[in-house]
């Protein structure tokens, strides 16, 4: 059992510059919370909070309804993982797991069922009498991972482990961590800048911008009704398309394009007539079609998929995925249609939903 | 055999044989405060040919007894031996030079002196005989506790098969 309330947390740094902004987050128990935005949006600071590493200015943390906000790291009951590994090279793969332990002074024989448990999970069994510089980069984050779980925390904090591993072993040991959360149904709070990573693995998503939280959701929230801009573009590979139109006659006027629109789009902007706003579309929403001209400068065969870059309109730049394989020329003329449109206030950036 | 001995022995597949290493140490602390009190007694340095082999054999000493205590941290039986044989050497230099130190008689101008008097020369033979059960309980333990591992270790490998 480990519930974990961020509530009302700002960090602010000696010379005043204010990394987070109000942060609030209810964690419950079992949940895999994936912190995702750029580099410097706060989400390693947040996680390093949590974790005791760094001091939290403003608000308070509970885990299990116990305030922890000025508890020392080493009294939390939390476990990190870290992105360069943190591995002590002069030890073997058991003393490294095992260390954490005999510090605490368990008895041997216990820490050894653990360390040999742990090593089971993460299938390391044949590797525990080697040092970490005769392992590969994804074995040695197995060993940081076994690591946290022989200490069975309450809570598991992942600062960006993936990201010193190549693109093979990163889907690899994402499942893996994936296979390990379900099987140790922990706790978990992970931070990562990559959105592939947030998708797969979370059972929420906080989008964070310039310390501030964006948006809170599953990934299907985040990915089919973003909150704001920010989100839109962030999340979803390739990036949202954006045009600035103006609702007028029932349409979407664009620089050169129209976008037909729907009853229900249409009493969605009911409040926007004749008014600018921005409309997204993901390159996957894009279809082909007899509705816009396209004009292609670039075709990129991804095998199930082909990402077709042009121009539209007055220039304007688009991206679409189409499915199967489409051999368009620099040059081409190709028809689209929009499938699913986003719409976005432009003073607020934020998402326009009717009853939102 | 109980699970604890087990889980104990099996342990041994990953943990160093840490007692035969430190004994393994141990015996050189003990020749180092030996050959310290040995140089300098009586505030007079006794300078023979055998003063000469005994440094150089100190330092072999050293040397074989810490990369022994390397070896049998890994249960590396070869180094038993080693550790046996540098403890039989501690035992005869009983023999050699505290025995000849404590013997000889000094003279410096008109008067005679005794190099090693009996307090030095108990302490000696006391390091080297300390030393040397360091040396062969250090190989002892680590005899038995290869012996003990490699049986684990082929239960293991038998009942995997």
């Amino acid at each position: 059992m480990a519930e974990l309330s961020l509530q009302h947390i700002d960090k602010i740094y000696d010379n005043n510059v204010q990394a987070v902004f109000d942060f609030n987050m209810d964690v419950k128990d079992g949940e895999l919370i994936v912190l995702v935005g750029p580099s410097g949006c706060g989400k390693s600071t947040t996680l390093r909070m949590v974790a005791g590493l760094e001091d939290i200015s403003a608000g308070s943390l509970l885990l299990d309804g116990r305030d922890i906000t000025r508890t020392p790291a080493k009294d939390r009951d939390m476990a990190m993982v870290f992105q360069n590994y943190a591995l002590y090279g002069h030890m073997t793969v058991y003393e490294n797991m095992a260390f954490s332990m005999t510090l605490r002074k368990e008895k041997p024989n216990v820490i050894h069922k653990r360390v040999l448990a742990a090593a089971e999970i993460l299938g390391l069994e044949s590797q525990l009498n080697k040092k970490p510089a005769q392992l590969s980069g994804g074995q040695r984050q197995r060993v940081a991972m076994g690591r946290a779980i022989v200490r069975t925390p309450k809570v598991f904090l992942f600062d960006e482990p993936l990201s010193n591993l190549d693109a093979k072993l990163r889907g690899a040991t994402r499942r893996e961590i994936l296979l390990l959360h379900k099987r140790l149904q922990a706790t978990m709070l992970y931070v990562t800048h990559d959105q592939t990573e947030a998708l797969t693995l979370a059972d929420r998503i906080v989008c964070m911008s310039m310390g501030h939280v964006q948006q809170i959701g599953t990934p299907l929230e985040l990915y089919d009704t973003p909150a704001n801009l920010f989100v839109a573009g962030f999340i979803g590979l390739p990036p949202m398309n954006f045009f600035d139109v103006t609702f007028e006659d029932g349409k979407l006027k664009g620089k050169g394009f129209e976008v037909a629109l729907s009853d229900e789009e249409k009493y969605t902007l009911s409040d926007y007539n004749r008014k600018q706003i921005r409309l997204g579309v993901r390159p996957e929403d894009i279809a082909e079609g007899d509705s816009i001209a396209v004009k292609v400068f670039s075709n990129e065969n991804l095998g199930m998929n082909t990402l077709v870059h042009g121009h539209m309109g007055d220039g304007l730049r688009v991206s679409a995925k189409l499915r199967g394989w489409t051999s368009y020329r620099a040059g081409d003329v190709m028809k689209v249609d929009f499938h699913k449109k986003h719409f976005f206030d432009l003073e607020t950036t934020n998402a326009i939903r009717k009853g939102v | 055999m109980s699970e604890d001995r087990i889980v104990s022995l099996d342990r041994m597949r990953y943990v160093k044989n840490k007692a035969s290493a430190n004994l393994a140490l141990l015996a050189i602390v003990f020749d180092v405060l030996y050959f310290v009190g040995l140089y300098r007694t009586n505030d007079e340095y006794y300078y023979t040919f055998m003063m000469g082999i005994s440094v150089i054999y100190n330092l072999i000493f050293m040397l074989m007894a810490f990369l022994s205590s390397e070896g049998v941290k890994n249960y590396k039986k070869g180094f038993s031996w080693l550790l046996f044989a540098l403890g039989v050497g501690q035992i005869v230099r009983i023999f050699i030079l505290p025995m000849q130190a404590h013997e000889a008689i000094g003279k410096l101008g008109n008067t005679t002196y005794m190099v090693m008097d009996d307090r030095q020369f108990a302490f000696s033979i006391a390091c080297l005989v300390l030393s040397a059960v360091c040396c062969f309980v250090s190989g002892i333990i680590n005899i038995d506790k290869k012996n003990r591992l490699d049986k684990h270790v082929a239960s293991l490998k038998g009942s995997a098969a």
